[in-house]
């Protein structure tokens, strides 16, 4: 999957870490990146858009990131998920994150190297989790054709 | 340094840690992004011809240099904001009386227990109107730091705080009240007892209620509370507006 295409969805609370980390990822890569500092709109907006990957704050007034991460799955699950922390929440979040089976956590203050390896991984993921969501559909496809083929055969032959 | 002075100095740090962490993060983020965009800009400038598409490339990069420096501008302002509330607070060891706004304490107090409150509890001010008080303002700040953090501890998952101010017959009058856990009926007479906690852990860093009422009573005021278990508690903090007080100790 190309680059150009990704779609990154960003959700702090703090529009002072949204904003810093598009700008970022906007000079790094040539990403489209989605910042929202209300996990509920952000929600709203995978209904529409297609996300390769999440980037979210844990502590938020509305929603916790986890929660919030969580949601995102049910409506898009092959989008990469990474949960970014606070010092004082460490302990919780981690305990959250084995729970929720999330793809990476990055602890604030983040550095910018680091963030840029974790997300091209987490975009490729998510890429290749695409792929093989449209190769199982394309087997289950295959299976059922073969099944209604071997009713059909055993229907004329019997 | 007494133990409880320095509880409480753990409580100030651990909230201008925690707060400042978040403005530090975007400004540590940007100063590498401006690094990276100053790069490019020279890139493009070596040559000394510039096409169209490098044109492009350098209103892009512009746009960005523009929005990190307003990024850091705000971030700069949290810094100062929490940097002048902690110094408001830091006055434990301050031995004259001065006039204080006790709105300002409150106010500095909720900017640095920012990480214990903000993502869980709606605080509510009902700020009335309230002449300063005269008083010795280090003690003091740890009252109302220890009263809100229980408050704080007391709500188990999501709540309110409310914070009622008011001028009343020479008296200026605090009220913390929190939608928590309530206090037991039994407890309630024991609660200002130097040493009493119902606490499991040792969740608090705190001085108690016991010398928080000791700290009230020195300035000449008094501490009351009020609770219904299962709606919350709300404590009541009466101080002289005038110089009557007694010296600390």
């Amino acid at each position: 999957m190309s680059e150009q295409k990704a779609t990154i969805l960003v959700v702090d609370d703090e529009e002072m870490v949204t904003s810093a980390l598009r700008s970022f990822l906007q000079l790094e890569a040539t990403y489209r990146v989605l910042t929202f500092t209300s996990p509920l709109e952000a929600l709203d907006t995978t209904d529409s858009e297609l996300i390769d990957l999440v980037i979210a704050d844990f502590m938020m007034p509305e929603m916790d990131g986890i929660t919030f991460l969580k949601a995102v799955r049910e409506k898009r699950p092959e989008a990469t998920r990474i949960l970014l922390t606070g010092y004082a929440d460490k302990e919780n979040a981690i305990r959250a994150i084995n729970e929720a089976g999330l793809y990476y956590y990055l602890e604030k203050p983040w550095d910018n190297d680091h963030l840029l390896v974790v997300v091209r991984n987490g975009i490729e993921r998510a890429g290749l989790v695409k792929e093989l969501q449209a190769r199982a559909a394309e087997l289950e496809s295959a299976h059922e054709d073969l099944a209604g083929f071997r009713k059909r055969l055993m229907q004329a032959l019997l | 340094m007494s133990d409880r002075d320095n509880g409480s100095l753990q409580q100030l740090m651990a909230g201008l840690a925690h707060e400042l962490n978040t403005p530090l993060g975007a400004i540590r983020s940007n100063r590498d992004v401006l690094q990276r965009a100053i790069g490019r800009l020279q890139e493009i400038l070596a040559d000394e011809t510039v096409d169209d598409a490098e044109i492009d490339q350098i209103r892009g990069l512009v746009k960005t240099l523009d929005e990190v420096i307003e990024i850091d501008q705000i971030a700069v302002d949290v810094i100062s904001e929490l940097v002048a509330s902690a110094r408001r607070l830091w006055h434990t060891d301050e031995a004259a009386k001065r006039r204080i706004d006790l709105h300002k304490v409150l106010d500095s107090t909720l900017l640095l227990l920012g990480h214990e409150l903000k993502h869980r509890i709606e605080v509510v001010k009902e700020y009335g109107d309230l002449p300063e008080v005269e008083c010795f303002p280090g003690q003091l700040n740890q009252v109302f730091m220890n009263l809100l953090l229980n408050a704080s501890q007391a709500i188990a998952e999501r709540g309110t705080i409310t914070i009622r101010t008011r001028g009343s017959d020479g008296d200026a009058v605090v009220e913390i009240g929190d939608s928590g856990a309530g206090i037991a009926a039994g407890d309630l007479d024991r609660i200002f007892d130097v040493g009493f906690t119902t606490k499991q852990t040792k969740s608090g860093m705190g001085l108690g209620l016991g010398l928080c009422k000791e700290i009230i009573e020195r300035q000449g005021g008094r501490i009351e509370v009020e609770s219904v278990p299962g709606e919350g508690s709300t404590f009541r903090v009466v101080l002289p507006f005038g110089a009557e007080n007694a010296a600390p100790r």
